[in-house]
């Protein structure tokens, strides 16, 4: 498989600067041929709670489970969860699972006709069971969808412990339908899983979501990639984050391996390319200094795939030290987009309108500058944006519950910057 | 016999660059994995791609420093100063017998990679000398290899054309043709007199101002003195390097220098008494040199600082 890597960054410091900013750019071309190099597991987890029979959600569930499943490759290992107030395996037998072949996808679609919605939400049992599974194959591309229409109903605190434990052992692609689920909630799931969070407001979309995650799970062919990061000595990481095509915070997500380097979890990987932010301080240099200030490495296991640099150099020269770098800036403005939504969001939903109508105009007018569009748009469904090359937006006095709730799940979206310019 | 280390060609024996692959046999540091660390200490840290593995200073840049020492012949030395990050300066000698042929060239800093510009130029010209070519075709040699570097390499090199200065000088039976574009100068300084003879004339806008009548300090204190008004590079248009050849009657030094050494002494007759004072006081010709280097480091370093030293005698 062939993996890039390139960092953009303005290396040039004036004397006495410490912070040192790249973006880098992971591009993979897929394993050979595309195809996977080791086996892959897939579970559906399908919230059938009692409210799944409003708005003929669970009909809609079942089609979409059945897509999902007629989208699984030949010799995938699945199994397929029904979410009541505890988890029970749907298809195959309980404890096991089932090998893809054209009569397991049928027996599965005829199982998946069983499902009913009688019972509680208990996202972290589900999980819990998802794992138990998705341990009896170590190695596989691990994947898993969860979809669910309402809140939590575990103990408070448990969803939280669960994440605690199995966090990172497989990506968990979240999808809430309706409107009665809460956003917070499942981006913590998708967060903790390295998966992806999205509403899917009208039932009957549901089939095309879940088509979509399971041929994006298909086309990964390396299941556990990780960046390496390296600081020298009395430097400390700032921050790491993914930041295209979604924002993702990876700093907490650090383990140590050796000195003054750490390993950030990346999840699957296909053929794609994604751009991360690292932020270092490093101890300050003379004039015409020239530091590394972090070697960053995509690696799985102890394959390193690729390696860039980040350097810092010194210079009094402010025509250089002021360079603003334009992936940096951008992405700079790109995270802090997302953040000014989940602020205004907030904000909203207190009553502090105040704030959140700051918040809604500094989104508008960072997403305008940066042309993404998409958000631009969804933020339009909340606000009337009279002026956003200034930021000027009036709050709008009925907002669907579903407009915002997209706002607040797209709101990590973010766009590319031009390479060329 | 060949002297050179990276190619078999003879006709690097006796010369401070080879002038067939135009590697320097003379240079300053080099990159020492397994070292130990000149900033932190640490011993052996060094990594393979030249940064210590504990603190992440970079061991050392080959261009930093970098000496060519031929003897009695011809010296030169090329310096990062102290306020460039990187040297943007780069040279050329090669001798065989009393024959010398030498350059120096000096990066635009405002245009993308004049650390390449000057190397590429050097190089070039420094070849076409040793094919017998002559200072004129040697610059326009030098010209065509910058101005193509625009188009290669890294897209910024389209925006801003990677752009040098450049004099050059061809010793032949005591006889020097040198040639110049840009604001890199030469000096003949006479050894018994000390009198100073700038050779060459800055392609600069204070150089401009004052043939056009303009008072000299004014013209030099000018925010635009020291624009140069032609250059090497794909946007400098035809060009056309003024060239003169020098026969000394008296015994002196043929000096080549960039602007980071003569702008700490402007006034010609300045210029040659720290010339002088450096040959004088030192042993060899590339100890003085070197001193000329160490004098506008501590003058402030303000600049990258080339110079070259070729005695003459009539």
């Amino acid at each position: 498989m062939a993996y890039s890597a390139e960092a953009f960054q303005n290396e040039f410091l004036a004397l006495g600067a410490t912070e040192v900013n790249a973006i880098v750019t992971v591009t993979s071309s897929g394993a050979e041929g595309g195809r996977r190099t080791g086996g892959a597991s897939e579970i559906i987890i399908v919230d059938c709670s009692g409210s799944m029979q409003a708005e003929g959600r669970m009909a809609a569930a079942r089609q979409a489970a059945k897509a999902a499943v007629g989208c699984i490759d030949d010799g995938v290992h699945f199994a397929i969860v029904a979410g009541v107030s505890t988890a029970q395996q749907l298809y195959p037998a309980p404890g096991q699972l089932a090998v893809s072949t054209p009569e397991t996808r049928a027996q599965a679609t005829s199982a998946i006709d069983r499902l009913q919605a009688n019972g509680g939400t208990a996202i972290g049992a589900w999980l819990k069971l998802a794992h138990q599974l998705l341990a009896q194959r170590p190695g596989d591309i691990a994947h898993a969808i969860l979809l669910t229409d309402g809140e939590n109903g575990e103990y408070k605190g448990y969803l939280e412990s669960v994440l605690q434990e199995i966090g990172g052992s497989f990506t968990c692609d979240c999808r809430g339908v309706g409107t009665n689920w809460t956003v917070s909630e499942l981006r913590k799931v998708a967060n903790a899983m390295l998966g992806t969070v999205d509403i899917v407001a009208r039932p009957e979309d549901l089939a095309a979501s879940f088509t979509q995650m399971m041929t994006t799970a298909m086309g990964k062919t390396n299941g556990d990639v990780q960046l390496k990061v390296w600081t020298p000595v009395n430097a400390t990481v700032r921050f790491v984050k993914q930041v295209e095509p979604q924002v993702a915070d990876l700093t907490g997500k650090r383990t140590e391996d050796g000195p003054r380097t750490g390993r950030y979890p990346l999840g699957a990987w296909g053929a794609e390319s994604r751009d991360y932010h690292i932020c270092v301080d490093v101890p300050p240099g003379a004039a015409g200094d020239e530091m590394l200030a972090a070697r960053v490495s995509v690696v799985e296991g102890e394959n390193v795939l690729t390696q860039s640099l980040v350097r810092a150099v010194w210079t009094d020269d402010a025509a250089l030290s002021t360079r603003i770098n334009r992936q940096v800036a951008h992405y700079t403005g790109q995270a802090e987009l997302a953040d000014a939504i989940q602020a205004g969001i907030e904000a909203r939903k207190a009553g502090d309108d105040r704030t959140a109508t700051l918040k809604f105009g500094r989104a508008a007018q960072l997403a305008h500058e940066s042309g993404n569009t998409a958000t631009e748009e969804l933020l339009a469904t909340v606000v009337e944006i009279d002026d956003a090359a200034t930021g000027t937006v009036r709050l709008k006095r009925k907002v669907e519950a579903a407009d915002e709730m997209a706002l607040d799940t797209r709101s990590t979206k973010t766009v590319r910057v031009g390479r060329s310019q | 016999m060949s002297d050179c280390p990276n190619c078999p060609d003879e006709r690097a024996a006796g010369a401070a660059f080879c002038e067939n692959c135009g590697k320097a046999l003379a240079t300053g540091e080099t990159l020492d994995v397994g070292a130990d660390c000149a900033s932190c200490g640490s011993p052996g840290s060094v990594g393979d791609d030249g940064y210590c593995q504990n603190c992440g200073m970079l061991a050392g840049r080959p261009r930093d420093h970098v000496e060519a020492d031929a003897g009695p012949v011809a010296a030169a030395v090329t310096d990062r100063g102290l306020r460039h990050h990187r040297n943007e300066d780069a040279m050329w000698l090669a001798v065989r017998g009393a024959d010398v042929d030498v350059v120096v060239c000096d990066g635009v800093s405002s245009s993308a990679d004049p650390d390449v510009a000057s190397e590429s130029a050097a190089e070039a010209a420094g070849k076409a000398l040793a094919l017998d070519a002559g200072v004129a075709d040697a610059i326009r040699e030098a010209a065509e290899a910058v101005a193509a570097l625009a188009t290669t390499g890294d897209p910024r090199r389209l925006a801003s054309s990677p752009a040098c200065t450049i004099v050059a000088a061809r010793v032949r039976d005591g006889e020097a043709e040198y040639g110049w574009v840009g604001d890199s100068r030469a000096y003949w300084v006479a050894l018994e007199t000390g009198h100073a003879e700038p050779l060459t004339e800055d392609d600069s806008w204070a150089s401009h101002a004052i043939a056009m009548g303009a008072d000299p300090q004014a013209a030099w204190n000018d925010p635009r003195a020291h624009a140069i008004t032609a250059w090497l590079g794909a946007d400098a248009g035809p060009v056309q390097p003024r060239t003169a050849t020098l026969r000394p009657d008296t015994a002196g030094v043929l000096v080549l220098c960039s602007d980071g050494l003569w702008n700490y002494r402007t006034e010609p007759a300045a210029f040659a008494e720290t010339v002088l004072a450096c040959v004088r006081e030192n042993a060899d010709l590339v100890s003085a040199a070197r001193a000329l280097v160490a004098f506008a480091v501590e003058a402030g370093g303000a600049d990258n600082i080339t110079v070259a030293l070729v005695p003459l005698t009539p």
